[in-house]
């Protein structure tokens, strides 16, 4: 059945919303400085009508990752009556979690939930809005949102969107390829045949059927800002698409689903 | 060709009207009024292979053998020996098997200057019958050092070839068909070099690899494929079977990971085996096919249906891609999501 909006908020948040914290911790040097000596668990939980759904970040001496699911004690908990309101809260509306259960996690571990209220205070560099204040901040805010997408993507097929596995299903081994010039951004949505997967990088075992190159992380901003449209970002050479521009355009369309759902 | 160029009298404009064996003759007489060291021989099929005419023109730089392949390959041998440029022409059946040592030992050997033109190759003479079938000379004549083997795909690209021919100094073997092959090329605007594939579409879902005839359909079957369901197929002509493009091969490997091979000749050593053999000793993996005759003989009838029976034809293709795409060639994928 196919999910509801929320669900599938729900669903993007959990899997390709938390996972971009990894750029966080690689590339943004307080992030990584803060966390090189920290390890613990932050579990995120939100109730759905079939029950609570979750995903848990796992920090370790600087390594990161993040386990789908409910983990039992975990250091902190994140915990919502519902995905909307944890849905609401990464988009950017002033939502907090249930204090309870996360209190009981603060006493040993109030390090690790300054850190990471500073890590999700970060991610509102995700917002289209957000507009950053460096170069720096700049890349990253290009960097989590292609790595975002591009997973979203993927989760949204994998979740049963009717669209995008009507489309991904008629299509064989195919990669569709972003890249920002002059830097090491870039990363792919490979899709075969309904299924699909989301990888970092360039993408070396055959050429993109699609590849959309930004030309700077200036040139990036306003397209994954929505401030300027495909075409027109085309036309200023904000961006190249090579390859096919009817394809290129779809998933354009689904990308502007995702920034819906998310905001 | 230039439709300028003065030195010669044919145009591209009427490559429609003209077969490629006209087109051959028609060429060669050109060539023949720059390059007075050319010599015309034919085992009397002057009018077949259309050396008749260079022959008409310059009748005293014309020989004709009768029906004695094995002896105009000797004589040609002896020609170029003497600093001539013996253009042979013959069927593609008797230049690749019933002359098959002569060129071998006394042309290939001696890495001598005789170009030869065989024509009505694979089974473009269809209703000739398997007698006057050539589905094997690729694979024997690859397999001679030294020589040179261009498969032109149409009329304008066989004119190409006849002239380039002129800059090898070594045997080369031209196959064309029996002529009524239709045309790939409607404009002179591209660069014909030897050993060097032409990509004809281009694409990234996979490669279909032609050569000759197979040219027309695999382009036909590319442009089906991308109208009908968005599948974006790279064609290249793969004129020169040696020295094959073997780099234009690993970037279709590198780029498709799936290619298909189409040649009207046995599936055996030609250059669906030619590719293969690049693509094993790279060590990539890929999902391959290729398409030809299967190891039978081919039997009497039209080329076109004949082309269909053995699917080297547009719907042959088509069908074969649709399937290839389809095809599993590695361990199952992991479709996790990488952070």
């Amino acid at each position: 059945m196919a999910l509801s909006d929320e669900q599938l908020a729900g669903r993007i948040v959990l899997r390709a919303v938390l996972p971009v914290i990894k750029v966080m911790l690689e590339d943004d040097p307080a992030v990584k400085k803060a966390f090189e000596n920290v390890s613990g668990t932050v579990q995120f939980r939100a109730q759905d009508e079939e029950g609570p759904v979750g995903a848990c970040l796992v920090f370790e001496n600087g390594a990161f990752s993040v386990e789908q699911g409910i983990r039992e004690n975990p250091d902190l908990l994140f915990d919502f009556p519902s995905l909307k309101s944890m849905n609401d809260m990464f988009r950017g509306k002033p939502v907090l979690p249930r204090l309870a259960p996360l209190l009981r996690g603060i006493p040993g571990h109030f390090g690790l939930l300054v850190k990471t209220f500073k890590v999700l205070l970060g991610m509102k560099i995700l917002m289209p809005n957000a507009k950053p204040k460096t170069p720096e901040k700049a890349y990253l805010k290009v960097k989590m949102s292609l790595y975002m997408v591009s997973t979203a993507l993927s989760q949204m097929n994998k979740a049963g969107d009717p669209d995008m596995h009507a489309w991904t299903s008629k299509q064989p081994e195919r990669i569709y390829q972003w890249s920002v010039d002059g830097t090491d951004i870039a990363c792919y949505l490979k899709m075969k045949a309904g299924n699909t997967k989301a990888g970092r990088g360039i993408y070396t075992r055959r050429k993109p059927f699609v590849h959309m190159r930004f030309s700077s992380v200036d040139a990036a901003l306003p397209v994954l800002a929505n401030t300027v449209d495909t075409v027109s970002a085309i036309s200023q050479g904000l961006v190249i698409n090579d390859g096919s521009p009817e394809y290129g355009g779809r998933i354009g369309d689904f990308m502007m689903k995702i920034s819906k759902l998310l905001t | 060709m230039s439709k300028t160029d003065s030195t010669f009298s044919w145009t591209v404009y009427e490559a429609d009207k003209l077969t490629q064996r006209e087109i051959y003759g028609i060429v060669l007489k050109d060539l023949g009024a720059r390059h007075p060291e050319i010599v015309g021989l034919s085992a009397d099929l002057a009018k077949s292979t259309k050396i008749g005419t260079f022959g008409d023109a310059y009748p005293d730089r014309f020989f004709n053998f009768g029906i004695a392949e094995q002896n105009m390959f000797g004589v040609a041998a002896g020609l170029a020996q003497a600093g001539l440029t013996p253009f042979v022409s013959t069927f593609s059946a008797f230049a690749s098997m019933r002359a098959c040592e002569f060129v071998r030992t006394d042309i290939c050997y001696q890495n001598l200057n005789v170009k030869i033109i065989a024509t009505h190759g694979g089974i473009s003479f269809g209703s000739a019958g398997t007698t006057h079938h050539a589905t094997e000379d690729y694979a024997i004549v690859r397999a001679f050092p030294n020589l040179t083997v261009i498969v032109p795909a149409d009329a304008i690209e066989t004119a190409q070839a006849v002239k380039k021919c002129m800059e090898i100094d070594g045997p080369v073997y031209i196959r064309i068909g029996r002529g009524f092959e239709p045309g790939v090329y409607t404009a002179e605007d591209y660069e014909f070099e030897v050993g060097k594939a032409i990509e004809m579409r281009s694409g990234t879902d996979l490669a279909i690899i032609a050569t000759g005839a197979t040219v027309y359909h695999a382009v036909q079957a590319a442009d089906i494929l991308k109208a009908e369901s968005g599948i974006s197929a790279r064609v290249l002509n793969m004129h020169t079977l040696k020295p094959l493009d073997e780099e234009a091969v690993l970037k279709a490997v590198a780029e498709t990971r799936r290619l298909i091979t189409v040649e009207d000749h046995n599936v055996i050593n030609g250059l669906g085996s030619a590719v293969a053999d690049v693509i094993a000793a790279s060590g990539k993996g890929c999902a391959f096919t290729k398409l030809g005759l299967p190891d039978r003989f081919s039997p009497h009838g039209y080329p076109e249906d004949l082309m269909h029976k053995f699917h080297v034809d547009t719907d042959g293709i088509v069908d074969k891609v649709r399937e290839l795409l389809n095809r599993e060639f590695e361990e199952a994928e992991d479709w996790e999501d990488e952070v």
